[in-house]
């Protein structure tokens, strides 16, 4: 192929195992795309390029039909991300409390904004609409944890508290 | 079927008709942009809508509603109007409005309908994406700021195509149309896209700013590269073929193209093409007058007397050179007279017609979308036929077709739904064929009536048990016999065998093999079913209607070459073939030709053959002819000349017409029409039609279904495995056909030299990455290649594709099915 059409890029080097195990397991079912992305992203904390590959190879499905849908949903993602994701709920209660300032603090803290990942792919920050507990508002979560009623002092006992965890 | 009634109109259609196409079958025009008569509905656009009486409260899209009985339609009012309008608005909003500089000006749909419309201003107001253009690859661009989102692209590449390279990505206002990681495009670069686009989003990048749509003549024409006969049209500008215009009112291929039809039309404009004759003088071929190398070549053809002249053709000349050349085979006194090296046509003048008293396929291509099941030899068709390939693509997406391939790799039948590979080892497709036919028999499952030779299959099949086949080919026996039982339940089906140059091996006892199956599974005559071997070149089925090949006590091409070789023959005249790049075994050629006293080499090229020769005939291209092509599938169609000769070049029809007349001959006709009439007298099948009868579909002699002469069971013999750890496979690359499209722009762009392609666990082990130089020893020759890896091989398998003439491949490659090779760095 000539160099003019030559776009391929670089794979990097991504163990596989992973996904083909997942792949063993829904290759011979119709319709588990969503499923096979969703177990490859929490095997690898995102959807890894060779990865996209692999699944349409084994799948056969094109792989831009893949990409499709990848983009199509808000779940996905393309980049690696964070140990921890820090969503912070910015939905209309939260807002009034003051979510703004603790948006800010991740930011002063760990360089992050919204959808940004730290360099040692230690915190990933997300703005989120609402996550459903205005009560406890300023809220946000870190995985799977909750902190509620948040200041700029509590935020950054929270940051602290994961800074100094691995 | 169903009543309806369309603006007041009583119309009665097929139940599957959808109003918009009630509508057409009625002369009434709903405007569509999203709308293509090949694909499924898809409703994207919202220009179709109309208005049901009994679906009232909301317009309803014509294009993807099916019609019900007493349907009431009314496909204009001011409501309906203002909606379109508002729609068109709708649509653009995001685009660019740049018509002044896009070349799809004067034939846009988005264009006509604003205009038609008259939306004057907008009163909606968006963003401008700015999106940048893919310009990456140097034959389709594509700037999506023009794109309407009709996913036009989108479903071709994967209905027709089957390919997948665009899909819609992201969502909401954003989404917009993409390859995957949203990169410069990378595919098979058919451009069915840029033909389905009705705007300027996908553009041919050739045509880019070379003339406006309607500054162009159009010619109806046959493409001149390989069997499948697709219908071209010629967009003329001061005598230039400017580009390929898309046609699907005509002809077979429903406006389908391959990158060759579509891209590779260049070459006939190439600077590099002969515009006058050249005759040898102290060792140097210089230019000379035609009547001074038209009397050179008819001395020497005196010199070397009839029985010392061999006459080599290719397969790319009309019907009607062809019976000239016979003509002046028989002026010049000679019986040596082939085609195609002689050998690759053989499973179709020898095998299929033992098999059933016809030389061709017995069917026609549309039949096969309807096909139950097919069966395709050789994984190699899509390659060598791939308008074809996209035919057998939509029988298996569209029609559920079962689809097994017998192959020696994955190519990309492969990845149909439902495709089943019975992955065989290299050469061993005969094997294979065996092994379906014995199962046939022994389960009870053949069709037996009327066939001749029944007892001696069997007995010839003896050593062909599902089993013993399993173990020597590698196929599974249960593969074989599963495959075997679901032809024999199908009620229609199609057996698919691609033939030419790169395939010689076995060729003859695969076409006895792909006969034995198509008698056993009552294929032959049957409606719908068809047993398909397809030429490689343009006019491979009209070389064999005209017999082009040994007359009576002749020589045939392989012999020639021996005989000349050998000093005995001393004149050789080769028309529209590079025999030196293409035939097998280069080295015998290059005996042969170095030997002969007198080469005459007619081309449109100084190919590496011709620059060989005594004298060298400057001759036409398809896009210069007036005459006929008989198809893969036995349609003569017209070929039409768009543009002038190159200087002082004739057609080679012309140039055998002269020939004669030196030689002393007299030709009572002149002009392809005269010819083709005298082409009936002597060949029956042609008697059926007159030259300016052939329809715009042209004329398939002997019907759809070819009613076979007779069924005679032939035993086939078995294959010779080939030893080695790498095996040496050689073949057609899709982006080319022959040598031709060596000297085209468009496949060039694609694949510019010779490769040989690794799989990937072959290509790990040696530590070969893509465009690593390797070496490639087999048969006492070596060759530096560069690599290619792919996921298409198994392991021990290596492909090069045979089409450059300075890599030699067949220099390696002497006819054998595959080749025993080592690989080095």
């Amino acid at each position: 192929m000539s160099e003019a059409v030559e776009t391929k890029v670089e794979e990097k080097e991504i163990d596989l195992a992973g996904a083909n195990e997942i792949l063993d397991h829904y290759e011979d079912m119709p319709g588990a795309l969503m499923p096979v992305l969703q177990a490859i992203q929490e095997h690898y904390g995102y959807i890894p390029e060779p990865t996209v590959h692999l699944a349409a190879e084994r799948l056969n499905v094109y792989t831009s039909q893949i990409f499709g849908v990848l983009t199509f949903y808000a779940q996905f993602h393309l980049e690696p991300r964070g140990k921890y994701i820090i969503r912070v709920c910015k939905g209309t209660a939260c807002h009034v409390r003051g979510a703004n300032r603790i948006g800010d603090t991740i930011k002063e803290r760990l360089g992050v904004g919204h959808a940004e990942t730290t360099e040692d792919l230690k915190f990933t920050a997300e703005y989120v609409a609402c996550i459903g507990a205005c009560g406890m508002a300023p809220v946000i979560m870190v995985n799977d944890a909750t902190y509620g009623s948040l200041t700029v002092q509590k935020m950054n006992e929270v940051i602290d508290k994961y800074v100094s965890m691995d | 079927m169903v009543n309806l009634t369309i603006d007041g109109k009583q119309i009665t259609v097929s139940r599957t008709a959808t109003i918009y196409e009630a509508a057409l079958e009625a002369g009434i025009n709903i405007p569509v942009l999203c709308y293509a008569k090949k694909l499924l509905p898809f409703g994207a656009c919202r220009v179709c809508l109309v208005q049901v009486e009994q679906m009232k409260g909301r317009l309803i899209p014509a294009c993807t509603t099916p019609v019900s009985e007493g349907m009431v339609v009314t496909t204009m009012s001011d409501e309906i109007l203002k909606v379109r309008k508002t729609v068109l608005e709708f649509l653009l909003v995001n685009h660019v409005i740049d018509c002044p500089v896009c070349d799809k000006g004067g034939e846009c749909d988005l264009q006509e309908l604003t205009y038609d419309h008259e939306v004057v201003c907008n009163r909606f107001q968006g963003e401008k994406f700015n999106l940048e253009t893919d310009e990456v690859n140097p034959l389709i661009e594509r700037n999506m700021n023009r794109c309407v989102l009709c996913g036009r692209c989108v479903r071709v590449c994967d209905e027709v195509v089957a390919y997948g390279s665009y899909s819609f990505i992201n969502r909401g206002f954003e989404t917009k149309i993409a390859t995957a990681y949203d990169r410069g495009l990378n595919c098979e670069f058919c451009g069915q896209c840029v033909s389905m686009c009705p705007v300027g989003a996908i553009l041919p990048r050739p045509f880019k700013f070379k003339a406006r749509p309607w500054q162009l003549k159009e010619v109806d024409t046959v493409c001149g590269y390989c069997g499948n006969g697709c219908t071209v049209t010629l967009g003329v500008l001061n005598n230039k073929v400017e580009t390929i215009r898309f046609n699907d009112k005509i002809g077979v291929n429903d406006g389908n193209l391959c990158i060759r039809g579509r891209f590779g039309y260049s070459y006939v404009n190439s600077e590099e093409r002969l515009t006058a004759p050249l005759v040898r003088k102290n060792g140097e071929l210089v230019a000379a007058t035609w009547d001074e190398a038209l009397q050179a070549v008819a001395d020497g053809f005196k010199q070397a007397g009839g029985a010392g002249l061999g006459i080599l053709s290719g397969a790319r000349l009309t019907n009607e050179e062809l019976f000239l050349l016979k003509n002046l085979a028989k002026q010049a006194g000679t019986a040596n007279l082939d085609h195609s090296g002689g050998e690759c046509y053989k499973g179709l003048t020898e095998g299929v017609a033992g098999a059933l008293g016809v030389a061709a396929s017995t069917g026609t291509f549309p039949q096969v979308e309807e096909c139950e099941a097919i069966l395709a030899i050789r994984s190699d068709f899509y390659e060598t036929h791939p308008v074809f390939g996209m035919v057998v693509n939509q029988a298996v997406k569209r029609n559920e077709a079962q689809l097994a391939i017998v192959a020696d790799k994955r190519g990309k039948f492969a990845k149909l739904p439902g495709a089943k590979t019975l992955l065989h080892r290299p050469g061993q497709e005969l094997e294979v064929l065996n092994g379906l036919a014995r199962v046939l028999l022994d389960e009870g499952l053949a069709r037996t009536e009327g066939v001749e030779g029944l007892d001696e299959l069997r007995q010839a099949l003896a050593d062909f048990s599902a089993e013993q086949v399993a173990t020597r080919t590698g196929v599974a026996a249960e593969a074989l016999r599963e495959t075997a039982r679901q032809f024999a339940a199908a009620k229609k089906s199609a057996i698919l065998l691609a033939y030419g140059l790169p395939y010689t091996a076995y060729s003859r006892e695969l076409g006895i093999a792909a006969a034995n199956l198509a008698i056993l599974l009552g294929i032959p005559g049957r409606d719908g079913s068809g047993l398909y071997l397809c030429g490689e070149k343009a006019n491979s089925q009209g070389v064999i209607d005209l017999g082009i090949m040994p007359q009576a006590g002749g020589l045939g091409a392989q012999a020639m070459l021996e005989a000349a070789a050998n000093g005995k023959l001393s004149a050789l005249y080769v028309v529209g073939e590079d025999v030196l790049t293409s035939y097998p075994d280069r080295g015998k050629v290059e005996k042969a030709l170095d030997k002969v006293s007198f080469l005459v080499v007619q081309d449109i090229f100084l190919s590496p053959t011709a620059a060989k020769a005594h004298v060298v005939l400057p001759a036409a291209s398809f896009a210069e002819k007036d005459g006929t092509f008989t198809n893969a599938e036995r349609r003569i169609q017209r070929v039409r000349p768009g543009i002038p000769l190159p200087g002082q070049a004739k057609t080679d029809g012309a140039i055998f017409a002269a020939l004669t007349e030196k030689l002393g001959g007299n030709l009572a006709f002149t002009g392809a029409e005269a010819i083709f009439a005298e082409i009936g007298r002597q060949v029956p099948a042609y008697a059926a039609v007159t030259f300016n009868g052939i329809g715009p579909q042209g004329f398939v002699w002997g019907g759809e279904i070819l009613a076979p002469a007779r069924r005679r069971l032939q035993p086939a013999g078995g294959a010779t495995a080939v030893d080695g750890a790498f095996q040496l496979l050689t073949g057609s690359a899709l982006y080319h056909s022959g040598t031709v499209s060596t000297r085209a722009k468009g496949p060039l762009a694609v694949i510019n030299e010779a490769y040989v392609e690794f799989g990937r666990d072959d290509a790990k082990a040696l530590d070969v990455k893509d465009g690593d130089q390797v070496k490639i020893s087999g048969n006492g020759v070596e060759l530096c290649l560069k690599a290619k890896v792919g996921n298409r091989l198994p392991k021990g398998v290596l492909f090069a594709p045979y089409h450059f003439a300075a890599a030699g491949i067949n220099r390696l490659y002497k006819g054998e099915a595959a080749v025993a090779v080592t690989v080095s760095k």
